[in-house]
């Protein structure tokens, strides 16, 4: 252990010299920073993790069961278990997608779910992300990169390789593939991720793309090479998001999309990672209905508990979170990426009247949270002490063929000791997340 | 319709949606449908049943041009009945972002006290009958992604914002709507109407004539509201200036013999029943 940490400084700079940043729009602006890499591991004893897996692949195949089934026959919400104005008014759910079945029937082949723990030990999903959830290179790299440093550590500390995450996302690109080439596409250069497109890349065998080399013809995707050779493109895991993917189905001032890469995709001629209209499954307002979808589709009780979640939609909700404001959290359900969250305590009497008239007005739009007090973990400060800091777990769950957890996970944490948001888009660090064998 | 560009354009990507189908009110024949300088283009349907087209046209090009013929009889039936899969009223009955009404069009719907009316049919029928005295026919007013509630504050507007204004006011209603885009008899222009499923039927009101759907009536698609059912999309690659040009020309064939000539345009025949 004692070795990572001295190493900590060398592998922060080769972190940077292999360009792993994050990039950022704020104030109209792109800036890209470092994602802080902390050495100590989090780590999490192989009893443990199993019980994450159970419930994560619990989670994740309800979740395709219920996009299957709002894209199809709608029984969910026929059935009165989640009501209609949660799936159909909600921003992500997309009619193009109506009816379209993807390869396989798997709409969700990438998820990250955000966990945390709480001083009590147990874990709480926080979100689910199933549309373009980034993240799992940072922990790949820097395992990678430690290892070189100091390869005794992870075999002595009985640590799981997770260096097989790139052959499962092959795996799962092949499994859906309906013929011809995977392909990357990214928005490019400036994405907030774009490293981890290109890592994923060269780790996977797949096309790294911009879309400009992919046309569409008749109903068919292609991607044309250097030569100007046609070949077919079976798989795309695309790291656009859905508004952009298709100007000519989606948002129309789209450059970055592939114009009718939707049709050849609903005439089944290419899989889409992940499929588009995922949305509506990883709304906030969704979230609170995750646990009710598990009982629904899987006859079986939720493993892994949600925090507690309240829906001002329902009138006992709304009365519970004006009388309890102060201690809860309350998050817009558009919004993601640590945005539009609010501590119920931090507000002044003033804008406290303005919120509860808005939520009041929009009930629909928000849903409120008990503050979890999170398990704090151990980080390096700049003078080089331990000191203690709010922390999440993304767990990457993949779906191909089965559904599995990867024995890793990105770690983040808030860098500032009085914050409880750790997304890597509000300046937060990562650390590698280490999954015993023992 | 037909489109010029002062520079040639290339890689053009287009998608069409402007194809009528047959349905238990219309039978369609003789559909003919050319674009001038692309052999290879896909017909396809799209999650609302409407039958589109798409295509690409890679090769440099000044000129795109679209046409589409055929013929309709119309005024099979007053309705279209109702079946759930693969095509759920669901879908019909939230509001969108066009439809949302906003605090004008909330009171407005207050002060109509539709709970006098019963049914969904009535309470349909007396809206679309409230709604002139409130908003007047004025082309150039509003824009063509405008909400409801914009439109209703202006209180003038075109078919389209009649048909949101119905839809939002339906809606609130919980009663399932739909936009519909259509061609009536003797219209230059692309026409717009609501839907409202009553019962198990889907009746067409058109708010803009305050007249129930009719024999004169042609209808190609249907959405949420007008952006699920774009008539035309297009991107390329170029600098030209682009100068687009749509026409509609709707004939009655009385005898089922007429025929029609005029060119660059969407042309359809009306074939009327005689009742």
């Amino acid at each position: 252990m004692d070795d990572l940490i001295r190493n900590s400084e060398t592998i922060n700079q080769l972190l940077a010299r292999y360009g792993v940043k994050f990039g950022i729009y704020k104030n109209g602006e792109f800036k890209e920073q470092l994602f802080p890499f902390d050495p100590i591991p989090r780590v999490i004893e192989n009893g443990e993790f199993r019980y994450l897996e159970k419930g994560l692949k619990q989670r994740v195949d309800a979740l395709n069961c219920f996009l299957s089934d709002i894209y199809g026959k709608k029984q969910i919400v026929k059935d009165g278990v989640i009501p209609e104005e949660f799936v159909f008014s909600a921003k992500g759910f997309l009619a193009p997608c109506d009816g379209v079945t993807p390869p396989k029937n798997i709409y969700s082949h990438i998820s990250g779910i955000d966990l945390v723990q709480s001083k009590d030990d147990s874990w709480y999903v926080l979100e689910d992300n199933l549309r373009v959830p980034s993240g799992a290179s940072y922990p790949m790299i820097a395992r990678e990169l430690q290892r070189r440093s100091a390869p005794d550590v992870f075999s002595d500390n009985s640590v799981l390789d997770n260096r097989n995450y790139a052959e499962w996302l092959k795996e799962v690109m092949d499994y859906v593939n309906t013929g011809g080439i995977n392909v990357i596409l990214s928005p490019g250069r400036y994405n907030a991720a774009f490293f981890e497109h290109s890592y994923f890349a060269e780790k996977t065998g797949a096309v790294l793309t911009t879309g400009k080399d992919i046309v569409c013809e008749g109903d068919t995707l292609y991607y044309i090479d250097y030569n100007g050779r046609k070949q077919r493109v079976g798989a795309v895991y695309r790291r656009i998001s859905d508004e952009y993917l298709d100007p000519m189905t989606f948002y129309e001032e789209s450059l970055i999309g592939i114009p009718h890469i939707f049709e050849a995709y609903r005439k089944g001629n290419v899989a889409l990672l992940n499929a588009p209209g995922n949305g509506a499954a990883d709304d906030k307002g969704i979230y609170y209905f995750v646990p009710k979808m598990i009982r629904y589709y899987l006859g079986e009780d939720a493993v892994l508990m949600n925090a507690p979640t309240y829906l001002p939609y329902y009138e006992k909700d709304m009365n519970y979170v004006l009388s309890h404001f102060d201690d809860l959290v309350i998050k817009d359900v558009a919004e993601a990426g640590g945005y539009g969250v609010v501590f119920g305590s931090s507000l002044t009497a003033e804008k406290k009247a303005d919120f509860i008239a808005l939520l009041k007005s929009k009930p629909r739009r928000f849903i409120a949270q008990e503050v979890i007090d999170f398990y704090d973990l151990d980080i390096l400060n700049e003078s080089g002490e331990r000191t203690a800091r709010k922390a999440d777990l993304r767990a990457f769950v993949l779906t191909g063929s089965t559904t599995k957890v990867w024995p890793s996970g990105l770690t983040r944490f808030s860098r500032n000791p009085d914050s409880f948001i750790v997304n890597s888009s509000q300046g937060g660090g990562f650390k590698d997340t280490w999954v015993l064998s023992r | 319709m037909t489109a010029e560009y002062s520079e040639a354009v290339h890689q053009h990507s287009f998608s069409i949606r402007f194809f009528p189908q047959h349905s238990q009110r219309q039978k369609i024949t003789d559909l003919n449908i050319e674009i001038d300088g692309c052999q290879s283009f896909v017909v396809t349907d799209d999650s609302f049943q409407n039958k589109k087209c798409y295509g690409r046209i890679a090769e440099p090009h000044r000129n795109f041009a679209l046409h589409i013929r055929g013929k309709a009889e119309t005024g099979l039936a007053i309705y279209e009945e109702y079946t759930d899969y693969p095509f759920s009223a669901i879908l019909f009955k939230t509001q969108t972002d066009l439809t949302k009404p906003g605090k004008n069009l909330l009171n407005y719907h207050q002060a109509l006290g539709l709970h006098k009316w019963e049914g969904s049919y009535d309470k349909a029928l007396y809206i679309m009958r409230a709604i002139p005295d409130v908003f007047s026919y004025h082309p150039g007013t509003t824009e063509v992604h405008e909400t409801a509630e914009n439109a209703f504050t202006l209180g003038k507007g075109v078919c389209q914002d009649y048909a949101h204004i119905m839809l939002s006011l339906l809606r609130e209603e919980h009663i399932p709507a739909r936009y519909v885009v259509g061609m009536m008899l003797g219209e230059g222009a692309s026409h717009a109407w609501v839907e409202a499923l009553c019962g198990n039927y889907w009746y067409g009101f058109d708010p803009t004539n305050n007249q129930l759907v009719n024999d004169e009536y042609i209808r190609v698609s249907c959405g949420r509201d007008s952006d699920d059912c774009s008539i035309i999309r297009g991107r390329f690659y170029g600098c030209g200036i682009q100068q687009q040009n749509e026409s509609v020309i709707v004939e009655e064939i009385k005898e089922r013999i007429d025929s029609y000539g005029s060119d660059n345009c969407v042309h359809w025949s009306a074939d009327r029943r005689n009742t």
